[in-house]
């Protein structure tokens, strides 16, 4: 069988760092073809070669039989390439049928003019509609769909264009377990289509349900490519990161960590009501987590505690001193971190330095009157952001990079080590792993556990149950805005906890 | 991944972002001193091209602040001439030059900075709507209190001191416009705060997560806007000996244009003080060397606009390529 595409020897270098060396990949139809790597392994980076914005050091990409020394995006739209980013791209103020064709409008020749063909199009639409199973208008506007209808237009959109390949970066990072057995469905009908699929995923569990072969990519080596029947996690856990994680359970079930609280919330509500009448204590040592459904009040809470969303009433208590927030530098003063769950939007400064990024909390914390006192000491800058470095395992040629030059986790690792460096006394993780590979989340995990035994507070925010399970103590699930029981992570099951984050 | 090459070897590209604007005034010096070699070419020339740009730099250091933000200060030009004005009115009223200057920069400048960035702050509107509400407040009140006439019998001490020359040699404008770049330098260069707005600038909702009191922050700049603004006031009524209630109409314009010329990103958080004063010089350069050459001010006015749009176009064409 003749590949849809394939990439034969590839190498990227980038001044300073090889990104890839020797990668083979090939598509063929009727697949599915897993990319399998840890952040900053190069996954992107391949796939950038493959929609012709990156052209390779070295190696050969071939379309349909024909050989190129790169794709140019042209060449790559010409045989079918289709990349649905991670970051959807759809217009929301737009229906679906106009995101469809957006910028490939359809035409008719009327009275001698090109004019729009509407029906054509409503009939286009309505056809690939069906196919894919979106039960939608085609005039429905986008900003009306939930997250997973907005991902089947994107779907939507490469298969009215007749792709032959589509690829899907991290497409399941924020569906529910229902939409991900959705898009299953929706790739099985692709692939009986002949349409090979490209699968970036960073979920073990997805990758062999649903995929036929799988390459991993690590640290920008290429280490093979195999059929899934031959895989599982462990052996897909080895390649990708060369060690096995098995056990990340790190709490001690039989630990009794005494009476001492050093964090507590009583009664907080939030003035918009978000948050309801929520009361809580952590004790040193253990981590809390905070379980729910998206929007169940979990990062509004979140938002409270940090002083970014006003309160209308209740009291929160640090080792014993009652704060009063009012925004997030006085939470910043007080030690309270939070490490937000978009990083790009709410986390790190874009156009700063690793260093400066991971200077910016302990400056703001020692300097007076709102941060705006003090002078920049670059020796200070030098000595704390190399710590951090090392402390974080921050991977990088040089602290002077601009952060945006990272990779997910890393920037994370930034983040987290821009806290760390200004002595927190309690840090809240919202989606901590969001997007980072499994080598880096067992990082993070372990970092978790290591501020709780030094006696910082530690409240952890998940969609991930496994995750809450296996880092946190005691758990907390949400829903509506209110706390609906608290758990003992080594005592509850999943369904329990999915039991009361679903019914009210 | 661990290739350690810390000195990245640099490129044409990095190059023309580090000195495009050193290079746009080398060669529009080159260009007029080849046309006009000897009325262009002496010190004594080159002396009144940097007073003459004083007000420009001193303006476009203050408008710096608007822009880095993401915003813009539009009221500059009116500030100027609000406190040029009053501190005129307290010397002619008898006050000592030094408490008029002291009042007419803190209270017509601080403060009417101030204002700005409270309006701000508190109708969450963007800085252009603000300013351009104030820009023709402040002028109004510029005019009512100088019944739109011009007030003379300013003390002649002042004048001689903040529009003379030190030693007859170098200009007073030329240092105050000069300290107070070197002091913003260091500002933004040196301290916390100024650090501080680059983040805020760069994107304001991780600012304030990261713990950045944005308000008062945004608040910091608009003041020192108005700071810089009013000194420009300053030097404007010493160098004409009196306060024109419409000087520096359309000034904001100049300082915006220096701003940018320097290569300060118009959407925020990238942009440095000294760049803006060449910004500023080339300004002055232009309407000198136009002048020279015997064109009008018209000229002058298109050759500007040609610049601005030359300027930015190149750092995008620069920049650009290096983001791929």
């Amino acid at each position: 069988m003749i590949s849809l595409v394939e990439m034969r020897n590839i190498t990227k270098k980038f001044p300073g760092v090889t990104a890839l060396s020797g990668v083979n990949f090939d598509v063929q139809p009727g697949e599915v073809h897993i990319l399998l790597g840890e952040n900053g392994a190069g996954k992107s980076t391949l796939m950038k070669m493959l929609s012709g914005a990156y052209e390779p050091t070295e190696g050969v990409m071939v379309a349909n039989g024909k050989e190129f020394p790169r794709f140019t995006p042209r060449i790559s739209q010409e045989n079918g390439i289709s990349i649905i980013y991670q970051e959807l791209s759809v217009i929301n103020e737009i229906s679906i049928q106009e995101n469809i064709f957006v910028g490939k409008l359809l035409t008719k020749s009327f009275a001698g003019m090109k004019t729009i063909d509407n029906k054509a199009m409503k009939q286009r639409t309505i056809e690939v509609l069906n196919e894919i199973g979106l039960k939608r208008s085609p005039n429905t506007p986008v900003e009306q769909l939930s997250i997973s209808e907005k991902q089947m237009v994107e779907i939507a959109k490469a298969v009215a264009f007749d792709a032959k390949v589509i690829i899907m970066d991290e497409p399941t990072s924020s569906l529910t377990r229902e939409e991900i057995n959705q898009l299953f469905e929706i790739i099985e009908r692709l692939k009986k289509q002949d349409k090979g699929i490209v699968f970036i995923s960073h979920k073990l569990e997805e990758v062999l349900a649903i995929g036929d072969r799988v390459s991993v990519l690590k640290d920008g080596q290429y280490m093979g490519t195999y059929p899934i029947s031959e895989m599982d996690e462990d052996k897909l856990v080895k390649l990708m990161v060369g060690r096995e994680i098995k056990g990340t359970y790190l709490q001690d079930p039989e630990k009794d960590y005494g009476n001492e609280v050093i964090f507590e919330v009583n009664n907080l509500t939030r003035k918009d009501k978000y948050v309801e009448d929520i009361s809580f204590k952590l004790k040193k040592g253990e981590i809390l987590g905070f379980s729910g459904l998206v929007g169940a009040g979990r990062t509004e809470l979140m938002e409270a505690i940090y002083g970014a969303a006003p309160v209308s009433s209740g009291e929160i208590t640090l080792y014993g001193e009652k704060l009063h927030i009012k925004q997030p530098h006085d939470a910043l003063k007080s030690g309270i971190a939070l490490v937000t769950e978009n990083r790009r939007e709410t986390g790190f400064a874009p156009f700063f330095s690793i260093k400066h990024n991971l200077i910016q909390a302990k400056y703001l914390k020692e300097s007076k009157f709102g941060g705006i006192t003090g002078l920049i000491s670059p020796k200070m800058e030098e000595v704390v952001s190399k710590e951090q470095r090392k402390a974080m395992q921050i991977k990088c040629y040089s602290i002077n990079q601009i952060i945006t030059e990272l990779s997910g986790g890393n920037q994370q690792k930034v983040i987290l080590g821009r806290w760390m460096a200004s002595s927190p006394r309690l840090i809240i993780f919202d989606e901590p792993t969001k997007g980072i590979d499994v080598g880096t989340k067992s990082e993070i995990y372990k970092l978790m556990r290591k501020l709780a035994e030094d006696g910082i507070g530690v409240l952890v925010v998940s969609s991930e149950l496994p995750e809450l399970l296996s880092t946190c103590d005691r758990i907390i699930v949400f829903n509506g805005g209110k706390s609906r029981g608290e758990f003992l992570s080594t005592e509850a099951g999943e369904e329990e906890l999915v039991l009361a984050a679903t019914t009210s | 991944m661990k290739t350690k090459t810390e000195s990245k070897k640099k490129t044409l590209n990095d190059y023309w972002s580090s000195y495009s604007t050193i290079v746009i005034l080398v060669l529009m010096v080159a260009v007029f001193s080849a046309l006009k070699p000897k009325a262009f070419l002496s010190t004594n020339n080159y002396v009144k091209i940097i007073e003459q740009s004083s007000i420009t730099i001193l303006l476009a250091c203050g408008e710096f602040f608007g822009i880095i933000l993401g915003g813009i200060d539009l009221s500059v030009s009116s500030v100027m001439a609000l406190s040029g004005v009053v501190c005129a009115k307290l010397m002619v009223a008898g006050w000592p030059p030094v408490l008029a200057v002291l009042v007419g920069i803190i209270l017509f400048g601080a403060v009417v900075g101030a204002i700005n960035g409270l309006l701000i702050n508190v109708t969450k509107l963007p800085p252009f709507i603000i300013t351009l509400g104030t820009q023709s407040i402040f002028r109004g009140i510029t005019y009512i209190l100088s019944d739109a006439r011009s007030v003379s019998g300013i003390s002649t001490g002042f004048t001689k001191l903040v529009g003379g020359k030190i030693g007859g040699v170098v200009p007073m404008p030329i240092v105050i416009s000069l300290v107070v770049a070197l002091i913003l330098i260091f500002f933004t260069m040196k301290t916390r705060a100024g650090r501080n707005i680059y983040a805020l600038g760069g994107n304001s909702t991780s600012a304030y997560f990261a713990g950045i009191t944005t308000n008062r922050h945004q608040l910091l700049c608009f003041v020192i806007a108005g700071i810089c603004a009013s000194l420009a006031g300053m030097v404007n009524i010493a160098r004409l000996g009196s306060a024109e209630p419409n000087a520096g109409t359309g000034y904001e314009t100049y300082a915006i244009a220096a701003v940018i010329i320097g290569g300060t990103s118009f959407f925020g958080g990238q942009g440095v003080i000294w760049k803006v004063v060449i910004g500023g010089l080339i300004i002055g350069v232009i309407n000198n060397g136009l002048n020279m050459v015997g064109l009008s001010s018209y000229y002058q006015q298109i050759a500007m606009g040609v610049l601005i749009i030359l300027a930015v176009t190149l750092d995008r064409f620069f920049g650009a390529s290096k983001n791929k």
